[in-house]
């Protein structure tokens, strides 16, 4: 799948933009703050309708309008037209001119991977982060798992605002643990079969990028060791204590392991970006495998923090995706774009909110910008 | 700028109160009142009164009705041994014009919310239990949602009720009749597919 057309209304610093793109290689070259980055957050908001960078949508609205728009045109299995508009008081989402009710039906419409300086907290940060990880691939490839996780989710919420309640009522508890235990039983088990066919992905692409012998293994570590209902019970007493619910999926972490040791203690900053690569890269060729074509790649200003070496090993998957009829989109300052891709790529300058076809590639023809010539070398 | 005389704003303001009327919604409704025939507004004013003094909650099932107890409660054609519990009034009628049921109703008027802060204490489950030990009832049907509080409204109720000697069950999930298996969610379909029966 590609992403056809963009076009954003009042969306962070872009007034209007109309670009058209063909499938390949695209490079956003510029100094910084001139808006390189916005056009991906745009592209991951069209697929996923979150920003990667954890902002609300009133950030993303340019400063003094009233809302944003962003638009685009999917081409894979047929044509889709996405438009989403968003102000404090009003958002509409329309796919192929019709509104979206159930988020469910919408997702998928555009995948996306996501590489960004954030990744590193895969690797660092809290299980949260790994937790997210799983469940977005577990939403994107498979069905129903996005409405189990939301069903989970609100029993653990009426569970705990009935623990926080000043009286006991063991009956109402045991009415709604019922829910909880068989939601989170199907979403361990989702989680369990997903780790081990993710795993030697992430090893196969930790090699390729790092080009050490070390072996990366993901390890599912979920909180509940055998029987979930069994061990709910036994921390009762605990539970009354805290008032919350202790036990469950929404405790689960998944252990990155580097030659059967602890990736988040025993790694150095420059092995933690290598790991947190190799799972991006991992979760872009479980998705292609699952849905026979390759989602887009963004990747944000990550070339600059990669040596020589580790960039090398990034290049071939972008290449793939590249062959396979993919598209990626990159960020990158003047001095430190991927001259080993060269003739392949596309390349845009982004000045302080408009974007300019530079050079023709090689290969893909040069899109056309409305009002806009492109120039040559 | 001219504001609204202050009639028509209290006049917004009670409109505003209805379910599923919004600010500009209680608006529009005002200033239509404000404007129409007198007579009109008249006759729905007395309308509305008139309804609202009429109706009552029955006091053995909880449905809406005009005698007490209702229709539904007294009549002899219905079986006395089925006890069909649904959360709203407004279920009662869906179930009656499916025409399939033909025993009693249980209203509960709500679910289990501990979100919205609705414990069985606002619940007519006390009413409940004392029909399902009582009279003659030999079976109570669970006609509840099928989302997360409804179910654990289920298994809560099922729970205060092993002491009546009863049989508690809950109607089926599935497939709506009439439609294929693609207009279907995925969770409907794995439901449906866990409740499936031999031909």
């Amino acid at each position: 799948m590609h992403l056809a057309r963009l076009r954003l209304r009042d969306f962070r610093n872009y007034a209007k933009l109309d670009a058209e793109f063909v499938p390949g290689f695209h490079l956003f070259l510029g100094r910084n703050a001139q808006g390189k980055t916005n056009i991906l957050e745009a592209i991951y908001l069209l697929a996923t309708l979150r920003s990667f960078r954890g902002v609300g949508g009133g950030q993303m609205i340019r400063h003094g309008a009233k809302g944003y728009f962003a638009g685009g045109t999917v081409v894979g299995a047929g044509e889709h037209e996405i438009k989403a508009y968003w102000s404090p008081h009003e958002r509409q989402l329309t796919l192929n001119a019709r509104p979206v009710r159930k988020l469910s039906e919408y997702l998928g419409t555009l995948r996306a991977v996501v590489f960004c300086t954030e990744d590193l907290q895969l690797v660092k940060g809290a299980p949260r982060i790994r937790r997210r990880f799983l469940d977005l691939l577990l939403a994107q490839t498979r069905p129903g798992y996005l409405s189990l996780l939301l069903r989970y989710t609100q029993a653990l919420r009426s569970r705990n605002a009935l623990l926080k309640q000043s009286v006991a009522d063991d009956a109402q508890l045991d009415g709604f643990t019922r829910g909880l235990v068989e939601l989170g039983n199907e979403l361990m088990s989702a989680r369990r079969e997903l780790v081990p066919r993710i795993s030697p992905l992430a090893r196969l692409a930790h090699r390729r990028v790092s080009q050490d012998s070390e072996d990366l293994k993901l390890e599912y570590r979920p909180c509940i060791k055998a029987d979930f209902l069994l061990e709910l019970r036994q921390s009762r007493g605990r539970e009354r204590v805290l008032r919350t619910t202790l036990l469950g999926p929404h405790r689960d972490d998944v252990e990155l392991m580097l030659d059967d040791r602890a990736a988040a203690q025993f790694t150095s900053e420059g092995q933690k970006r290598t790991i947190a690569l190799a799972l991006k890269m991992a979760q872009a060729e479980y998705l292609s495998g699952i849905h026979g074509t390759p989602p887009v790649l963004l990747i944000d200003d990550v070339m600059g923090e990669l040596d020589a070496q580790r960039r090398a090993g990034l290049v071939p998957l972008l290449q793939q995706a590249h062959r396979a009829g993919g598209q990626v989109f990159m960020t990158c300052t003047e001095e430190n774009w991927p001259r080993e891709l060269g003739r392949e790529i596309i390349r845009w300058e982004v000045n302080s909110g408009s974007l300019t076809a530079v050079a023709p590639g090689a290969v893909a023809p040069i899109p056309k910008m409305p009002g806009q010539g492109a120039q040559g070398e | 700028m001219a504001s609204l005389p202050d009639p028509v704003v209290r006049l917004v303001a009670a409109l505003g109160r209805l379910p599923g009327i919004g600010p500009r919604s209680a608006e529009r409704l005002a200033l239509h009142l404000v404007q129409a025939d007198p007579g009109l507004v008249r006759d729905l004013s007395a309308v509305m009164n008139f309804a609202r003094e009429r109706i009552k909650t029955c006091s053995v099932c909880g449905s809406l009705t005009e005698i007490e107890p209702c229709d539904l409660c007294v009549s002899t054609s219905r079986d006395p041994t089925l006890l069909c519990v649904v959360e709203r009034a407004l279920d009662v009628i869906s179930l009656e014009k499916s025409g399939t049921f033909k025993g009693r109703y249980h209203v509960l008027g709500g679910k289990l919310s501990p979100l919205n802060g609705v414990g069985p204490e606002d619940l007519r489950i006390g009413e409940l239990e004392k029909r399902a030990a009582a009279s003659e009832v030999r079976e109570v049907i669970l006609a509840l949602g099928t989302d997360v509080e409804g179910d654990a409204t289920g298994h809560y109720l099922a729970s205060r009720l092993v002491g009546c000697n009863v049989r508690v069950t809950r109607i089926a999930h599935g497939l709506p009749a009439g439609s294929g298996l693609e207009f279907a969610d995925e969770l409907t379909l794995s439901r449906a597919l866990e409740g499936r029966r031999e031909l």
